[in-house]
């Protein structure tokens, strides 16, 4: 595509009033020889827009640079298709962040030459688009499983369902009665799970093919295009399949680890699930395992395991309102009391209305207490041994049939399940992080794995109770179906759900080093027989963290790539005198940079040394760009980027640490230019710290003061 | 046996007594999840082991020992100020109003006459006794069907239809002492109990604890302390001294008949006739002020049980049935006149006889519990 350049310096919003524009206009049209440059005192208006859209017209301009807000705003004025379009926010931060009228024209100056650049190295992006597939795939049979199997058909999209047992239903299966779905919750609060219903309408359906008694044996390829491998009974068949709903549910804590609750050791000590069991096999009648008598004083112990260091550190969050459910099959017997012990009641939202009417019977009795021990009371009865509870200091009371409430252990814990063939493993990564759940950090895309095309629901992401699971399936149908929607249009699947470029490596190039393989936050990367890497796109979520790994530079984007930000860098001004430093700051994109962007309207003013530039992740740092700006006679360098570790809220999960991982090695680059280590730091900022912004440039800035300037400026 | 094994203590939960609890006024027992806002919001309780959040606990668990035999229960003067702060709606303020009925049924001997007291569909049959006997009596002298009785100045004399030496004393005597060893054997019984369950310090004494109860009584000072249900104490105060003043009324009137020879009626100057019309008229004000604060604070409080509400209509009809009595026979109606002072008699003879079964109980069970306390240095 022939580029033709415009630039198009808005004036409103004060910008016309704080900067020289015909100077720097000027600069433009000389230095960087851009043909077209134009100004106008509300861009955004209807006259604005409709220079630029003429301009597109009749001169042919196809490469347009706003000079003017922020691009977090007026996204949609400034959309113009077939154009590629680069948006500098001249208003935030050249004007806004900064104090004195003389400084913000030298700033304004700077950003606008950085987005010249950037427009002017940058190609239109042309998607990366393969045969794919809209088939959805969903792994595990239960209320998660079937809801999302069912809201993808009902969307009109083939699905295969894979289900290890032999029945569908998962666990609602196996239970006697459900707490109701709708309010208000009335005695006897306890209705018939209906979940023959909801398989039924699974199997009937056309669109969804079921494997029972299967696995998942292989899932190779990427998304759109996934080969999966089903056995069933020995038999292998393998699908092609465009995303992944992981809805593999949980089983129950390993009650045998409870010894010192009496699993194992008496008969009618029982977990939740068997006392499920026990009421569907006596149509709600309660008799004891032991000798068939029916049970009239049933101890409930509630955080079995869960919540418990040893055991599982967390809270199941379904086993309270379940044990509340459990009572009412004991209480219809009226001459029957289910005592719970517990150590928090933890019925969230309106399962609390459940609570209060599960709770007002006179045979259900409630009391927090540590339970300590289940010890035989000696006639055929056990006595449940409690410390610090509200009934006193040391208590036990006599039960003739002890329920363990125990958690929810995630099917992922020790088996990956979708038995990825990729380099990077099997399985979901750092679930660990997650107590083995398949969870993520992802707060507005709660479904995401760290597996493009694969999404998480029901109680293999958290623990919940049905309604949420149900909850999870739909939103989880929901990014699948996008994710089988985007690849097939070669658009990136969220966060950058817009972006049709891709990663575009130079092979010839590549030294198989396998630095990009095993940084890849995604997998995306797989190696051949000989160990070259190759990209499979569907897989890549294009947050440039090959690019930032490679060394040898040879990995970019139609719009992003290594040259273009170091030109960026490099064209930067360095004042002249020594006591006037000028420092860059690479900011990402998500957090950081809209951070910046909250500053700027709330009146924060930051010194006057800095410039930012936006990244799509720290993680696409690469580390000739500090090499390109410090011997330049750019005094220091700050990344600005979002949290990582153990509670990350990178959007690409491993960027930011990533970047924090490659600093530790900068040392020997600057070592090697003769400079201090300092001069080049990283900082973590989350989206709503803007507060902090000031606090951590101007201590940065006072640092760099301290090292004194850069010997290689003037240079 | 190890220390940590001999403080072990077994708790016995018992469905029968929670759902008694729920039966008798404490319906919202259940919704409390022990939060302990009441314990928080009361104005009477001790800062030691405070009520009323374990002695919730306690009956919803239906811990009977825990609670009938605990002196705490008797300490709270119901100001609902915990049932109108409380978040569940539990109502701990009528939980522990149905536990010290509870109380004084398990106390109470003989137990029957527990139940019939507090279940309303023997209320006939239990109005029909005193009834009967006074109907009898009437029969017995004839004026059942027959002349309507009149003294030697042709007045209307109540002295003459039951003359009280042969007609009331031989009734009233026998009821009254009835309840007092009925009482005897309760107070001995609840005593013992608190006793073993929470032992006394040593060279502790229930004399001084006593004289300290009583000027607490009198002066009503823990009852002023309640906030939802303030007017409460000013009410239950001149009750109590309408109470006081009728017994001196009563006192008096002995000595008039026994010792000066001189029966009914008596002249309304004479200085026994103005105690007693002063403390008749303070226990009507009384009783309607009793009521009227009930219903007011019903929404807060609550709306108490019927054991609350037959107590305070016995009482209602003693003293409109008092004052009409002599009204009547002031006026010269005699047949009326008469009628309603048998249903004086009968009422009377209900709230005696009846006393250590009904609310009336209270009055001992609560000056017990509070001199126990007192000495157990509660």
């Amino acid at each position: 595509m022939e580029k033709k350049l415009a630039l198009y310096i808005c004036t409103g919003c004060g910008i016309g009033d704080a900067i020289n524009v015909e100077k720097i206009s000027n600069i433009a049209k000389n230095a960087q020889k851009v043909p077209v440059v134009k100004n106008h005192f509300a861009l955004c208006g209807s006259e604005g827009l409709e220079t630029i859209k003429a301009d597109i017209a009749n001169e042919g301009v196809n490469t347009i640079v706003i000079a003017g807000c922020s691009p977090r705003v007026k996204f949609e004025e400034f959309s113009f298709p077939g154009c590629i379009v680069e948006r500098v926010p001249v208003r935030e931060l050249a004007i806004q962040l900064i104090e004195k009228q003389e400084d913000q024209q030298i700033a304004a100056e700077d950003y606008i030459k950085m987005g010249v650049i950037k427009a002017q190295k940058g190609d239109m992006p042309e998607p990366f688009i393969m045969e794919t597939v809209k088939t959805i795939l969903v792994i595990g049979g239960g209320i998660a499983g079937m809801t999302s199997a069912l809201q993808c058909a009902d969307m009109g999209y083939e699905v295969v369902l894979v289900e290890k047992e032999a029945e569908l239903g998962g666990f609602v299966n196996k239970l006697y009665k459900k707490i109701p779905t709708s309010l208000p919750y009335k005695e006897p609060l306890i209705v018939d799970t209906d979940i023959q219903a909801t398989i039924k309408a699974v199997e009937s359906n056309p669109k969804i093919k079921v494997y029972k008694s299967s696995k998942v044996e292989k899932t190779e390829g990427q998304p759109g295009a996934f080969d999966v491998t089903i056995s069933t009974e020995g038999k292998e068949e393998v699908v092609k399949i465009g995303a992944i709903i992981l809805a593999a549910g949980w089983k129950p804590y390993d009650a045998t680890k409870l010894e010192h609750l009496g699993y194992g050791k008496f008969k009618d000590v029982v977990t939740g699930i068997e006392f499920e069991e026990i009421a569907k096999k006596g149509k709600g009648k309660i008799l004891r395992p032991s000798d068939g008598k029916a049970a009239k004083k049933v101890a409930f112990v509630l955080c079995a395991g869960s919540r418990d260091p040893n055991h599982l550190p967390y809270c199941s969050a379904m086993c309270c309102a379940s044990a509340l459910k459990q009572t009412k099959y004991v209480r219809q017997d009226d001459d029957a009391c289910a005592m719970v012990f517990y150590k928090d009641i933890r019925t969230p939202a309106r399962t609390e209305y459940y609570y209060k009417e599960a709770q007002n019977d006179a045979g259900v009795m409630l009391a927090k207490a540590d339970v300590i021990g289940v010890s035989d009371a000696g006639n055929g009865n056990m006595f449940v041994e409690m410390e610090n509870s509200l009934l006193g200091e040391r208590v036990k009371v006599e039960a003739d049939l002890v329920v363990l409430a125990t958690g929810i252990v995630p099917a992922t814990l020790d088996d990956p399940i979708i038995n990825l063939q990729y380099r990077q493993g099997p399985g979901l990564p750092d679930l660990e992080l997650y107590n083995g759940f398949a969870d993520s950090n992802f707060i507005c895309f709660q479904y995401e794995t760290r597996r493009t095309g694969v999404y998480a629901a029901g109680c293999v992401r958290q623990p919940m109770n049905m309604a949420e699971a149900q909850e999870d399936a739909s939103g989880a149908a929901l990014k699948a179906i996008q994710c089988a929607e985007h690849v097939a249009q070669g658009i990136a699947v969220h966060p950058r759900a817009w972006d049709k470029t891709y990663p575009d490596p130079f092979m010839q190039k590549c030294t198989s080093c396998k630095r990009c393989t095993e940084e890849c936050p995604f997998g995306a990367i797989d190696e051949d027989e000989k160990g070259t890497p190759y990209f499979k796109p569907n897989r890549c979520r294009r947050c440039a963290t090959c690019m930032g790994a490679c060394p040898e530079r040879i990995i970019s984007f139609k719009d992003y790539h290594v040259d273009m930000i170091g030109t960026m860098l490099k064209s930067v001004s360095v004042p002249s005198e020594d006591d006037d430093p000028r420092l860059i700051v690479l900011v990402c994109e998500n957090d950081a940079y809209p951070a910046l962007d909250a500053a700027a309207k709330s009146g924060i003013k930051i010194d006057k040394a800095v410039r930012f530039v936006q990244l799509r992740c720290l993680g696409s740092t690469n580390l000739v760009w500090i090499a390109d700006a410090l011997s330049k006679g750019i005094d220091g360098m700050l990344l600005m980027g979002c949290k990582y570790g153990e509670n990350y809220q990178c959007h690409f999960a491993k960027g930011s640490e990533l970047a924090n991982y490659r600093l530790g090695k900068v040392q020997e680059t600057l070592s090697r230019l003769q400079l201090e280590s300092e001069r080049v730091q990283m900082v973590q900022l989350a989206i709503d710290e803007f507060e902090k912004v000031p606090q951590m440039i101007n201590d940065f800035v006072e640092r760099v003061k301290e090292i004194g300037p850069n010997p290689f400026k003037g240079f | 046996m190890s220390e940590q094994q001999k403080t072990e203590v077994t708790v016995k939960p018992d469905l029968e007594f929670v759902k008694d609890v729920i039966a008798s006024g404490g319906g919202d027992l259940k919704k409390c999840y022990q939060c302990s806002t009441c314990t928080v919001v009361c104005s009477v309780t001790p800062d030691d082991k405070p009520f009323p959040r374990k002695e919730m606990l306690y009956a919803q668990w239906g811990m009977k020992d825990k609670l009938i035999s605990n002196p705490d229960i008797w300490l709270c003067h119901q100001c609902s100020d915990c049932t109108a702060y409380c978040p569940r709606g539990a109502k701990p303020g009528e939980v522990l109003g149905a536990v010290r009925k509870m109380a004084i049924q398990h106390y109470s001997a003989p137990s029957f006459l527990a139940k019939m007291v507090n279940d309303p569909k023997y209320l006939i049959v239990l109005l029909a006794f005193p009834a009967i006997i006074f109907l009898a009596l009437l029969h017995y002298q004839g004026f059942l069907f027959g002349e309507i009785p009149r003294n030697e100045m042709g007045q209307i004399a109540f002295s003459k239809m039951f003359y009280p030496t042969y007609y009331i004393d031989p009734v009233f005597v026998p009821a009254a002492l009835f309840a007092v060893i009925s009482f005897i054997m309760g107070i001995k019984r609840y005593w013992a109990d608190m006793a073993r369950n929470h032992p006394l310090p040593a060279g502790s004494d229930t004399t001084s604890s006593l004289i300290e109860t009583l000027k607490e009584i009198i002066s009503h000072n823990n009852f002023k302390k309640c906030n939802v249900t303030k007017d409460r104490s000013t009410a239950h105060l001149l009750v109590f001294f309408s109470f006081i003043g009728l017994a001196i009324t009563t006192s008096w009137a002995v000595f008039y008949l026994y010792i000066l020879g001189r029966p009914s009626p008596y002249p309304l100057y004479d200085p026994m006739k103005i105690v007693g019309n002063v403390s008749a008229i303070g226990l009507l004000i009384g009783i309607t002020l009793v009521t009227n604060n009930r219903m007011k604070n019903a929404i807060k409080a609550g709306k108490g049980s019927y054991y609350d509400w037959l107590f305070i209509s016995v009482i209602y009809v003693i003293a409109v049935t008092g004052i009409l009595a002599q009204l009547t026979r002031l006026a010269d109606i005699a047949p009326v006149a008469y009628f309603i002072y048998f249903l004086h008699l009968v009422f009377v003879f209900f709230l005696f006889f009846y006393a250590p079964f009904s609310k009336m109980a209270h009055m001992v069970y609560r000056t017990t519990a509070m001199v126990f306390a007192r000495q157990a240095k509660r």
